[in-house]
């Protein structure tokens, strides 16, 4: 048995999850984990499951494609890596939010930052619909900052950074949000 | 996972609403600084009030930091002076006050409480001496504030105290009279006074509370108006008991800031986290007034027929959300109607839809009784403590805190204005009858018993 990871991508419609799942159940592949995404019209699906040995994963990418193809859907099949190269330090959440009018480069400006500085991103949404009303131009990052880095010279960085950008932007711990909105 | 609207109505509240921590006050016990030798004992005073609050401020600036909530004002709450400094006449006890000014500037609290006494049975030599020592004590000082406890529920009201406290409040007033009578800002009469209010004139340490402790008041008016006209304009036929859900729940999130903030701050500092305030505190600043409340409700200002009906269904639902999200809750509770401190009501006493009578009736529903309220300038003591003794009697009937902070501002009429600055803010001085026989009723002296507390009509 050998987890793989697949991928589907495509424009979204009634039965995509449908047609994955049962042409893996028809090969004899259990799914561990999926998770599903639309952004505008685009969905976006991503499966573990594990694959019986005598199943090649080639075998695998052309039955799905078999499926999936005709639907406009296209997909990537690879093996999963177990333990990743990159080992999560000792962190707290933190959530980013930005609020300001589009432009090019806003996404590359607030994530060159955090690259700089270590900090994974556990989740991101960003809405751009341009003009000027900040409120339907978006960006909630979701973030792990490790422990270890001088979070007075990351906050500094950050919010020169969105000044450049022309961003409204906050940094603030996760458990503000949890502590307000859930019992 | 958060949500988007998670996300974005908190930072809307932080933004637009004004939501904050209005305070985060540690209480320090000065009792083990208490000694009979003068030097000794202010020496002591200050080590401590140094040793324990030297990163208060610090502290909270980096936790308001880290979750994005500003923590507004950091203070300082003591025991009660009198009690503590009970040997000392009353030029030592301005000695002190002094003192835990320097200490309150030293460490950056902007306000230091508990220059005070509990007299509300009778008065101890000490308390008398801190008494006497009040006017000079505020005038000479910035940060320090004081309360005296006259009146409780179990002991009926101090007569005698209260006549003492309406001529402490005149000579208070005259000490500042350049500064429209400022000292009595800074001093709050109460009856059933909680021994851990975190907020200002009022804080001090009760004797039963431990050596050190944080209590955070919340604030919050300002989220609580926008969110009943979000929802009245969602819903247009929202009736009352869901205008009160909808407080109700804003006012379990405004908790949830305050309890967080303080147990980091607590935790941190290495203290006990002892209370949240659930109180709506307001500022001088447009879209964070209680004030504003009443007109998002429907009526034209706070003090028009209707006015305590409304507060008294917004303080009630304040109290069961911010009950449900902390379980310990203390100090006063309720919401706060400053005149000086809420534009909004401000206001509403200037074009005269306020007036002393409506406001003490409103304090008979919410905390914290009759605050920030300027009065003429020649408003007798007498007659201050005829005002002081009906706000006594209603905290002492109705088993709640109740307050007095009266500014009979010198040299100024009704119609005036008195101007005090920052969070303190400006108030019109309202009329006051003058014309009732007060002299000769507060001259009467003796304790008022204590009342019955069953027949309860």
């Amino acid at each position: 048995m050998k987890k793989m990871v697949i991928s589907v991508l495509g424009c979204d419609r009634p039965g995509i999850i449908a047609a994955v799942s049962k042409t893996l159940f028809e090969n004899q592949c259990n799914i561990e984990d999926v998770s599903q995404t639309t952004l505008q019209t685009e969905f976006v699906g991503i499966f573990i499951a594990t694959k019986p040995d005598p199943l090649s994963d080639e075998d695998l990418l052309s039955r799905l494609n078999e499926k999936l193809a005709p639907m406009g859907l296209s997909v990537l099949v690879k093996p999963l890596q177990e333990s990743g190269e990159w080992q999560a330090p000792v962190s707290e959440p933190f959530v980013i939010t930005t609020l300001g009018p589009d432009r090019l480069g806003l996404v590359a400006g607030i994530t060159e930052v955090l690259a700089q500085f270590g900090i994974n991103i556990t989740n991101l949404r960003a809405v751009f619909r341009g003009g000027n009303d900040p409120r339907r131009n978006v960006m909630i990052y979701e973030v792990d900052i490790p422990a270890a880095i001088d979070p007075h010279a990351f906050r500094t960085a950050l919010y020169r950074r969105a000044e450049d950008l022309g961003l409204d932007i906050s940094l603030q711990h996760r458990d503000i949000f949890e502590t307000i909105h859930r019992v | 996972m958060l949500t988007d609207r998670e996300i974005l109505s908190t930072l809307e509240m932080l933004k637009n609403e004004h939501l904050d921590v209005r305070t985060v006050t540690l209480g320090i016990s000065l009792f083990d600084c208490a000694d009979q030798d003068y030097k000794r004992f202010m020496l002591r005073i200050r080590e401590k009030i140094r040793r324990m609050a030297d990163n208060l401020v610090k502290v909270c600036d980096e936790v308001g930091i880290k979750y994005g909530i500003p923590v507004v004002n950091k203070r300082i709450a003591v025991s009660p002076i009198a009690v503590v400094a009970c040997a000392f006449p009353a030029p030592r006890m301005v000695a002190i006050a002094k003192t835990l000014d320097e200490a309150a500037r030293a460490t950056g609290v902007d306000f230091i409480g508990g220059f005070g006494a509990l007299v509300e049975k009778g008065l101890t030599g000490g308390d008398r001496a801190l008494i006497e020592a009040i006017p000079e004590a505020l005038a000479e000082t910035e940060r320090v504030c004081s309360s005296v406890n006259v009146a409780s529920t179990n002991a009926g009201i101090n007569m005698d105290a209260v006549y003492l406290m309406g001529k402490t409040i005149k000579r208070a007033a005259e000490l500042t009279a350049g500064a429209d009578g400022i000292a009595c800002t800074k001093l709050c009469v109460f009856a059933n006074i909680p021994p851990d209010i975190p907020f200002m004139a009022g804080a001090y340490l009760g004797v039963g509370e431990p050596d050190a402790v944080i209590n955070v008041g919340v604030s919050g008016p300002g989220v609580v108006k926008k969110a009943i006209d979000r929802a009245r304009a969602a819903n247009p036929n929202a009736d009352l008991g869901q205008l009160s859900e909808i407080i109700k729940r804003t006012a379990f999130r405004v908790t949830r800031v305050g309890e967080l903030i303080g147990r980091q701050v607590a935790e941190r500092i290495g203290v006990p986290f002892g209370v949240v305030d659930l109180s709506l505190a307001p500022t001088p600043n447009v879209g964070d007034s209680v004030g504003e409340i009443f007109q998002s409700l429907g009526l034209k200002a706070i003090g028009v027929p209707g006015s305590t009906a409304v507060l008294a269904l917004l303080n009630d639902a304040v109290k069961k959300g911010g009950i449900f999200a902390s379980s310990y809750v203390g100090g006063l509770s309720g919401a706060f109607i400053p005149v000086s401190e809420d534009l909004n009501i401000g206001e509403a006493a200037c074009k005269g839809y306020l007036s002393l009578e409506k406001l003490e009736a409103l304090t008979c529903v919410c905390s914290v009784g009759l605050d920030m309220v300027a009065l003429p300038g020649d408003t007798s003591a007498e007659t201050l403590a005829a005002i002081i003794a009906d706000e006594m009697a209603i905290g002492m009937i109705n088993g709640k805190a109740t307050a007095a902070r009266l500014i009979p501002v010198p040299g100024k009429k009704a119609g005036d204005k008195a101007f005090f600055g920052g969070l303190l803010g400006e108030a019109t001085i309202i009329p006051v009858s003058t014309h009732g026989g007060a002299d000769t009723f507060i001259r009467l002296g003796g304790r008022i018993p204590a009342p019955v507390q069953s027949f309860g009509n």
